[in-house]
Parts: structure tokens; sequence; C-alpha cells
């Protein structure tokens, strides 16, 4: 079923809401739209942005597609906190509607026993946009994408509201974003390390090129990078690749 | 701090529904903790965007002092992975010898899994590409060398 726009405008008075039945993708017309708090919702896109021309899975009627017009402008050192503060926005969201408790996996993953349910992108271009996708509703994944996705509806048994957890997520994002502009970002990196088991003591690979780290999460640093313990001893600052849970 | 930004703050530990927040500033610390679930809280916030900044150097243009000629160097403006083209397989943004207009995009630097087009600020041909595509970038890294024309 298409999504009940209206409610979510009804409860959200002022708040422009842009809704598409279908559409390329929700990041391309956030940035178009380009005005600061503009939320652009799709029941369907059909060329899902992941990263680095990865395709998110976005299929209609089952998932939540969101961007969120963040500012004309940012510092380039203020978007991987806003990264994190999505994500644990998203994990906040989710919790409301579900009760499910998210791990985040660093920096955007957000995830539901070791398997991710939601994602979260930041782009600047013609405008900083944030991009969120959850899966909310599918009862099945592409064969490709079964071991390491999962739904909250796979979690919890049950269908759930995307108008409610729209409406939440909006809610939650305005204060975690809120709480980077007043509180810092070390309040963030705080807040993620207390919510994250990848964030400290993890044992994880980290992928960078063809290349694989082993060790161990030490936290975050002063700029929210990911710092590991790497087996041979020596500690090393991620600052872009996969990272992954091993058994330890 | 005064009593107002402790009060939003109180607020904001409300509405993200965190358990506890710490705040310390140069003069101050602030602690606020939540002992029990408040109700939920049926009012909406405003929206307050992220503090936006200047555009913090998307790629500060610097002349090559040595170079007579005035070779202007494109840096990263963040630490990252230089990327060439915007997605695996596909064309590079831009290519040596082309002649490029500001605003043109000549390369991505993914830092935290975020993309940052880096866009040319002069108008000129690119004389030189110093990265390697996929290779880790410290901020202020030279990216590309133009000309200007």
């Amino acid at each position: 079923m298409a999504l009940d726009i209206a409610s979510v405008r009804r409860a959200l008075p002022g708040r422009r809401i842009e809704y598409f039945e279908t559409v390329d993708t929700t990041m391309r017309v956030a940035a178009a739209v380009g005005q600061p708090g503009t939320i652009v919702v799709a029941n369907e896109q059909t060329a899902g942005q992941g990263r680095h021309g990865h395709v998110w899975h976005s299929a209609p009627d089952e998932g939540l597609y969101v961007s969120i017009v963040l500012g004309r402008t940012m510092a380039a050192c203020d978007l991987p906190p806003a990264t994190l503060a999505l994500g644990l926005a998203t994990a906040e969201a989710i919790a409301r509607v579900t009760d499910l408790g998210c791990d985040l996996r660093w920096p955007n993953d957000v995830m539901l026993e070791e398997r991710k349910a939601a994602g979260i992108l930041v782009q600047a271009g013609d405008a900083v946009v944030a991009g969120i996708g959850i899966n909310a509703n599918h009862a099945v994944f592409p064969e490709t994408l079964a071991g390491e996705a999962t739904s909250l509806r796979l979690a919890t048994g049950q269908e759930v509201s995307r108008e409610e957890l729209l409406f939440e997520l909006i809610r939650a994002s305005d204060a975690f974003l809120a709480m980077l502009r007043v509180a810092g970002k070390r309040a963030i990196f705080d807040q993620f390390m207390r919510r994250s088991s990848y964030a400290r003591g993890r044992r994880v690979q980290v992928a960078r090129g063809n290349e694989w780290t082993h060790g161990v999460t030490e936290g975050l640093d002063g700029a929210g990078f990911l710092v590991v313990r790497r087996d041979d001893g020596a500690r090393e600052t991620i600052y872009t690749g996969g990272v992954r849970a091993l058994s330890a | 701090m005064t009593t107002d930004e402790i009060r939003e703050l109180i607020q904001l530990v409300n509405e993200s529904g965190i358990a506890e927040l710490e705040v310390e500033r140069a003069e101050s610390r602030v602690r606020i903790r939540r002992t029990i679930q408040p109700e939920r809280i049926e009012a909406t916030v405003p929206y307050q965007p992220v503090a936006v900044a200047n555009p913090a150097a998307p790629a500060p243009v610097a002349k090559a002092e040595a170079d007579a000629a005035k070779l202007a160097l494109v840096k990263s403006p963040i630490v990252g992975t230089f990327y060439e083209c915007p997605s695996p397989g596909a064309p590079p943004f831009v290519a040596v010898g082309e002649t490029v207009q500001p605003g043109k995009v000549l390369c991505i630097i993914e830092s935290m899994k975020l993309m940052n087009e880096i866009e040319a600020e002069v108008a000129g041909v690119i004389e030189s590409r110093l990265v390697a595509n996929g290779q880790p970038v410290e901020y202020g890294e030279a990216l590309f060398g133009i000309r200007p024309l």
C-alpha cells in the first residue's frame, strides 16, 4: 500500500514534506529543492543510492526512503558527525515504533541481530542532503542481500506503520541534529559509543582497498573516526573502509 | 553556560530519548541524566538545521610558488579516499589535458562513507593528477594541478 503521507503532514504542520509514489532517487530531488529541513519521501525508488555508486534496494510499499536537506553548505568536518547523529536518530525512531534495540555499525549502518536494517548516506553537492533508508516491511530480500539484510517486520514478526516510523524519524532527526548543533560533536560521538557495540572492544576487519586490517576497536577519535588496535599492535585510524565484525 | 542553554539541553535529552548527556565547555560542564522514561512528547519541535558554515575550503586553490607559470593546486579539504570516477567502472570525472570551468567536479573524496565532490575553482587545463584512484589522502594534500587560462 502507498504511504499515507497526508497523516504525516497533519502531524507535522508547517513542515515541507515532498512525496513521490515513484522517483529515481530522493537524494536528487532533495538536493534540487535545497531548502534546509525539507523532507523528501518516496514509496519506491528506481535508482536508490548507496555509497559510491552502490544501489540501495528500494522495493515499493516495503521500505522507507527518506532524504533530509541539512543545509545549503556545511563545513566538510561537520558531515561525518551528521552521519553519526542520524544513525542515532534512526535507531531511536525504530525503538519508539517497535521497541527493537538497534546496534550501530560505524559509520552509517543501523543493525538488528548483525544484519543491516537501515543505512545513512550524507552527500554534499548542490546542497547537503542526508538519505535514510529503512527496511520496514520487507518479507524477503533478493538473494544477494539475504545474508546481510533484515527488516523491522522480519525482526518483530509483524508489519510496522511506515507513517509512524516516518513521523518518529523526522522528530528524532531534528533532536539529534539540534544536539549536534547545541552540545557539539563530542556529545554525538559519546552517544554513538554508548549505543554501538562496534565502537569499542569489538573484533573487526576493515576493508582498505584490496587489503583487510584485523584488530579490535578502541572508540572514536576527536573527529569521529574509528580507532582500531591492529593485531600487530599498531593503532590505526579508519577513515573510510567498511567495518565487519569478526567472531572473537 | 546560561540557564537557557541548559534548558535547551534538557529538552534535547527528552526529545532524543537518550539516557545521559554530558557537555563540556571551556568554563563549565553539565551532565543531564534521565531517570524515568518520560511520556511521549506530542508537541513537535521546529526544525533547526545544523549550523551552516561557509563552504569550508571546498577546494582551496594554492599557488605553487616554485612554479613560475602559476600552476593552481586543487587540495583535499578532508581526510579520506580519492576516487576519480562517480562509481566503479565509470569513466573518470576529468582527464589530464582536459579544459575545465569553475564548478566542474574533478573527483570524489570519500570520508566516513561521505562522498565529497571536489570542484574546480578556476578555469584551466588539468595538467596533472597527483594521486591514484582509491588512494588515501590527507587534509590539504594536492590532488590536481590546473594551469589557469
